[in-house]
């Protein structure tokens, strides 16, 4: 018998924020996300790995003692408000808010708790006021490697070959280093050193956030701080359920495929079904395949996370979010699929489904605010770890990215080109002279892919050709998804192209790959990556001519391209 | 002494302050600005407020212009348009450099977000084959020929200026220097602008950016300056003109015209060099400028008098690799305008009603109640006494605020207006707090310098709300920005990516590369006078980690082990632990700078025995009531007197709160003290 779980949030007394004043409770609101901001830019300048202090692969989050989000920075989109399920188990694996005392730091990496893979882990940090339980100040980022078959891995059969998993340990009891638990890190890891760093960012963050988020309750007092929350989260909910209400009521359904679960390569279909009645939204992804044999199965925190961002890219309200913000949404899923695997099922990939689904939601809701739903983008952040050993030195080396993609065009305005997909969308493209001081590499190519747009009345926008040559022999995992699928058109618009990669081999041969661990790359291959674009929206033969013809002045598309789909233009 | 005259160019005013060397006078004066000929504007001031006589004694015009950045926020792409056709010579492979980014949203959060359209487009970016590496060896020879296909491509489409911006030209700017000669060759006689002679840093995206941002406003601003000198000359002025920068300072004319793309963002920097010298007067550790405006609130610490720089700064969206003063902008001045969201908080700014129409209070066509009304509804600014000849109705200000009351659940017109006050202020005190702990300062031991319009007003609220016992008013308060001007020092700055690590062998080489950023500055321009300052300075980081720090380099006396010490002090302070690793040199910068005029003009101390004009009826934030309050003139102030009062000076309001006491300082400044700590 299948479980079907709901997840929501309970009703909240609504006495709880009784004599909280609405300028407090705003100063307080600000003071947190700027609280929230400060823990962000110190882990940004202090972190080792680049993929931290430049891709923004973390989340820094306040939650208060009953685990509601008090604030979240900004960051990467795919992360929001995923904190809370890991430091509920954080808390209870290390036994409970009995166990803890100022100066702990809690270390938790398992994947059905962080939503992610064990790569992930999270700094928690009890913050105490006059000896009580005031909250906790949490970091989650991304280590370059804490164990696991390989760095990176898109081809694991269960969750123990993708990482050490630390459960909810002590780091730090009371302050005191646990060097048991340092060392058993270090002892896992085949980049101790850049962990080491990160994990020292780390705890320096959660601490400067602790002592951020006690000034502001020493500021106010605890109990005007307690009153002042609860209108805040009042006030969240309010903003989210007045744009709710505009939806009509309804059930919005689209469905699509993932190319494949890494293993078995077999295509994986889903669906995703939106319920809106009045001002309250449910999500439901129970129409999809039980969990899978490979990586891609997406643990509930981060399938939470992406109901939650796909909503709140279109409710739009361009404020930081906390736990107020998720109160009208309620999420539905069954337990062992997909998006809702239990242990063992691997995940490292989750962020495929999961990123997939956000695209799906937002377009089941076409039908109902068609003005607020662009095509498809290149779907996904096309990443790619790099590692091997330096010729010369032999030193290790590893370094991984997201790769932008051209995203789609919508009722008022062509796609933009070359963004990293939404759910990264605060990441930022390393510079190539960055990689070329760094890497055994040449950048040979860094170029818009003419032609690539899917056409419509408004263009897709355009997806991004790199050529990378290796100067060194060394190893490539792909992680690509959305390869055989098409970027879908809107309203009449065609769609773009899928992501591809290819390896030229020195002998000559080449070969695609899409999901694949532990390519290996001899000396003087050069790896192609051409990644996805947006769809079209609305008929080509709708497009203005004269866009036609500046899209072809300035090389966007070839003459061949624009008499096949704009013959109207000439 | 040297008897300066500065004249800074702003949205709505164009300010001139002289300080004159023979009699200490400052002398002050406001123009409109003339947004399509700025130069009138600036020239109106100077008839309005300068006599011939005392003109032609100045040694020194200093100048702060939007006209670069005006250029860029309205990006006429070409000359029809009074902008310039940029071309861009770039490596074969990474034309769309500029278009691409570095594939990141303004918000994160905005599905639609599309960046602006690149200020070259792409059919004048062309690519010619050669090839460096990251070490500098050529992995390609420039092939000549490609070189002629662009100038004849640029010829066509009637270029105006060139960049050349090529991959790793930071570490062999060989290729770059060829194809500028190869271009000249093949006829091209306009600007060129050379990445590495502009930047010199790695990061092609960031040094393409900068290096078209100096095409294209080279184009306006080389024009515009000579112009002005030419107009200045005719009237009998035989100093030299000098250009303020973003990273402080100012340039000369030549340099500025050769370099515009480092005078962008001089606007706010102003205030901050001014702040700078006052601590540096009044022997402050460190100092908060907190400078309230009409729309926003620019913020800055100054560290044992020093300006806190920046190396990239960011403007209209377009990064920019030079020296930047980092100084935060938030929207939040007299004129924010406070609302009830849907959600039923009480929100003030960003949005900002500007100088026209302006507040509600102002009778000109305001409707939504602003800061400046709910300031005056407190009666911290008294009614009649602002400048411009702008009398203020309480009665507009209160109409404005009532309505607030109702969806914010909030008692009363008189707690809508505190709300707003106290919202306004906390937003401030957010954006002292990222300036200073971002740094590894703690708020609590600095001094708030608060001037501008508005600053005087809000002194006493940032101390409560950042727990700072100490607030300094300087005189001209209103117009203390302009002070910064007339103060500038000539700074001229190079830098140059070298990466590697910082052992013995690296300080030869480091010294050799200061070297030959010396000479260049030395023969871009040779300073007026003698008594050049050269200071080195190097980013370091740990090797592993990205984020640098920049640390003064001693040349000749320091030693790897002083360097390294001085890095792990700064690193300590800045992040609060430190890392055995090892260290690496990622950029090395030379400063010439020659001073100008070290001390600063004071106003003299003055009489004792101030006279309160009267009373007036004044919110107390500590107290949470009205008080009759003693409202007096600054210029008799000498005290200490306990708050609430007002002191009152034609430009600026100062507030002082109950549990405050305000002096008279012998340097003109007001000094504010808190009494105690608790509120």
């Amino acid at each position: 018998m299948t479980r079907i779980v709901r997840t929501r949030y309970a009703e909240v007394n609504p006495g709880l924020a009784d004599g909280a004043d609405p300028v407090t409770t705003e100063i307080i609101r600000q003071g947190l996300n700027a609280a929230a901001d400060q823990m962000k830019q110190s882990l940004i300048r202090t972190a080792f790995s680049p993929i931290i202090y430049e891709a923004l692969d973390f989340a820094v989050a306040f939650y208060d003692a009953d685990l509601c989000m008090l604030a979240q920075a900004p960051t990467l989109p795919a992360f929001m408000g995923t904190l809370g399920f890991c430091v509920r188990e954080a808390v209870e694996g290390v036994g409970g808010q009995g166990a803890l005392s100022p100066g702990d730091v809690i270390l938790y990496n398992d994947p059905y708790g962080t939503g992610s893979h064990p790569q992930d882990a999270a700094m928690v940090v009890p913050v105490f006021y006059d000896d009580l339980l005031a909250g906790y100040s949490v970091i989650k980022a991304h280590w370059l490697d804490i164990g696991g078959k390989d760095p990176y891995c898109t081809d694991t059969v269960d969750v123990f070959q993708e990482g050490t998993i630390f459960p909810g340990v002590k780091l730090y009891d009371a302050g005191r280093l646990v060097s048991d638990i340092y060392r058993m890190i270090l002892a896992n890891s085949r980049m101790p050193e850049m962990v080491i760093g990160d994990i020292n960012a780390m705890v320096a963050g959660a601490r400067t956030g602790a002592e951020a988020l006690t000034a502001l309750i020493r500021r106010y007092g605890p109990e005007m701080f307690r009153r002042s929350v609860a209108r805040m989260y009042a006030h969240g909910e309010a903003l989210v359920r007045s744009w709710f209400e505009r939806l009509p009521d309804g059930v919005y359904t689209a469905d699509s495929v993932i190319d494949s679960d890494g293993v078995n390569g077999l295509p994986i279909p889903f669906g995703v079904e939106v319920r809106v009645g009045g001002s309250s939204v449910t999500v439901d992804l129970t129409n999809c395949p039980d969990q899978v044999g490979g990586p891609v199965n997406c643990p509930l925190p981060s399938t939470v996370a992406a109901v939650r961002i796909a909503v709140a890219f279109l409710a739009g309200a361009g404020e930081q979010p906390n736990e107020g913000h998720f109160r009208p949404l309620e999420l539905v899923t069954r337990e062992g699929s997909l998006f809702h695997p239990v242990r063992p099922a691997p995940c490292f990939m989750y962020g495929i489904p999961s990123d997939h689904a956000i695209e799906l939601i937002i377009r089941a809701l076409a039908e109902a605010v068609p003005d607020s739903v662009p095509a498809a983008s290149g779907g996904d952040i096309n990443a790619l770890v790099w590692w091997g050993n330096r010729e010369e030195t032999g030193e290790p080396w590893a370094d991984g990215a997201p790769h932008p993609v051209g995203q789609g065009a919508s009722r008022s305005a062509d796609g933009a080109s070359a963004l990293m997909y939404i759910s990264e969308s605060a990441t930022r493209f390393t510079p190539a002279e960055v990689w070329e001081s760094r890497n055994p590499w040449r950048i040979e190519r860094m170029a818009l892919a003419e032609d690539s747009g899917g056409p419509g009345r408004h263009r897709g926008g355009l997806g991004l050709d790199l050529s990378f040559r290796v100067l060194e022999d060394q190893y490539l995992t792909a992680g690509l998804a959305r390869t055989a699928l098409d970027p879908w058109g809107m309203s009449g618009g065609l769609p773009g192209r899928p992501n591809r990669l290819t390896v030229e081999y020195p002998d000559g041969h080449a070969e695609d790959f899409s999901l694949k661990t532990r390519i290996f790359l001899p000396k003087g291959s050069v790896v192609h990556l051409r990644t996805g674009s947006g769809g079209g929206y609305g008929p080509p033969s709708e497009r203005d001519a004269e866009a036609v013809r500046a899209d072809l002045r300035e090389g966007y598309i070839t003459p061949e391209h624009a008499r096949r789909h704009y013959p109207h233009a000439f | 002494m040297t008897t300066v005259i500065g004249v800074d160019v702003g949205g709505t005013f164009t300010d001139l302050v002289l300080h004159d060397a023979a009699t200490g006078e400052i002398r002050v004066a406001k123009q409109p600005t003339t947004p399509a000929a700025p130069e009138l504007g600036v020239l109106a001031a100077v008839d309005a407020a300068v006599p011939a006589e005392l003109l032609a004694r100045c040694d020194h015009f200093v100048h702060g212009t939007t006209v670069g950045l005006n250029a860029l926020l309205e990006r006429p792409l070409s000359r029809e348009k009074g902008g310039a056709a940029v071309g861009l010579i770039t490596t074969a492979g990474f034309r769309d450099v500029l278009e691409i980014r570095r594939g990141d949203r303004d918000d994160p959060y905005d599905l639609f977000w599309t960046p602006p359209p690149p200020l070259v487009p792409r059919r004048l970016r062309a690519e010619v084959a050669e090839r460096v590496a990251a070490d500098g060896s050529v992995v390609r020879e420039l092939d000549p020929e490609t070189v002629r296909q662009a100038a004849r491509l640029f010829a066509a489409e009637g270029v105006d200026a060139v960049a050349i911006v090529l991959v790793n030209s930071y570490a062999n700017p060989a290729h770059e220097a060829l194809a500028a000669g190869l271009l000249r060759e093949a006829g091209f006689d306009g600007p060129i602008s050379l990445s590495h002679e502009v930047s010199g840093e790695y990061r092609e995206y960031e040094r393409t950016c900068t290096t078209v941002v100096d095409a294209f406003v080279r184009h306006r601003m080389g024009p515009y300056l000579h112009n002005l000198n030419r107009e200045l000359r005719a009237r009998g002025f035989g100093g030299g003109l000098l250009v303020t920068r973003s990273g402080g300072g100012a340039l000369t004319l030549s340099e500025a015209a050769a370099r515009p793309f480092e005078t962008i963002l001089s606007g706010p920097v102003a205030g901050a060099v001014a702040t700078a010298r006052l601590s540096a007067t009044l022997g402050l550790r460190t100092a908060v400028a907190a400078d309230v405006g009409g729309t926003s609130f620019d913020t800055a610490l100054i560290e044992d008098g020093r300006l806190p720089l920046l190396f990239q700064g960011e403007v209209v969206g377009l990064p920019l690799q030079s020296p930047w003063v980092d100084v935060r902008s938030v929207g939040a001045g007299g004129g924010s305008i406070a609302y009830a969201d849907s959600g039923g908080l009480l929100r003030v700014g960003p949005r900002s009603a500007g100088a026209d129409p302006g507040p509600v209070s102002y009778r000109r066509g305001g409707a939504e109640a602003t800061v400046t009304d709910a300031a005056l509804h407190l009666g911290m600014i008294p009614a009649g006494h602002i400048s411009g000849g702008i009398s203020l109705s309480p009665g507009k200000a209160a109409e404005a605020l009532a309505p607030l009351a109702g969806p914010t659940g909030i008692d009363g017109t008189d707690a809508v207006a505190e709300g707003v006050i106290r919202i306004a202020a906390a937003h401030m005190a957010q954006a002292v707090r990222g300036v200073t702990v971002e740094r590894g300062v703690d708020p609590r031991g600095t001094a708030i310098v608060a001037f501008g319009g508005a600053g005087p007003l809000f002194g006493c609220l940032l101390a409560d709300e950042l727990d700072v016992d100490t607030v300094v008013i300087p005189p001209n308060a209103g117009n203390f920005s302009a002070v910064g001007l007339v103060q500038a020092d000539i700074v001229r700055s190079a830098a140059r990516t070298l990466v590697r690590a910082l052992d013995e062998e690296a300080l030869p080489v480091i010294e050799r590369l200061a070297a030959s950023l010396f000479e260049r500055l030395a023969g871009s321009d040779a300073p007026p006078g003698a008594g050049a300052v050269r200071e080195v300075d190097l980013d370091l980081r740990h090797r592993g980690q990205e984020h640098t720090l920049t640390i003064p380099l001693r040349l000749g006396d320091d030693d790897v082990a002083a360097v390294g010490a001085r890095f792990s002090g700064a690193y300590h302070r800045t992040f609060g632990h430190e890392l055995p690793d090892p260290l690496e040199v990622v950029t090395v910068r030379a400063t010439s700078r020659v001073v100008l005029d070290d001390e600063h003009p004071l106003v003299p101390a003055p009489p004792a025995g101030a006279t309160p004009l009267g009373t007036t009826r004044l919110w107390s934030f500590r107290e949470r009531a009205h008080a009759d309050a003693p409202v007096v003139p600054r210029e008799g102030l000498a005290g200490p007197m306990e708050g609430p009062l007002l002191v009152i000076e034609p430009t600026a309001t100062t507030y002082v709160d109950a549990g405050f006491a305000v002096e008279a300082h012998p340097s003109g400044c007001l000094i504010i003290t808190r009494k105690d700590g608790d509120r």
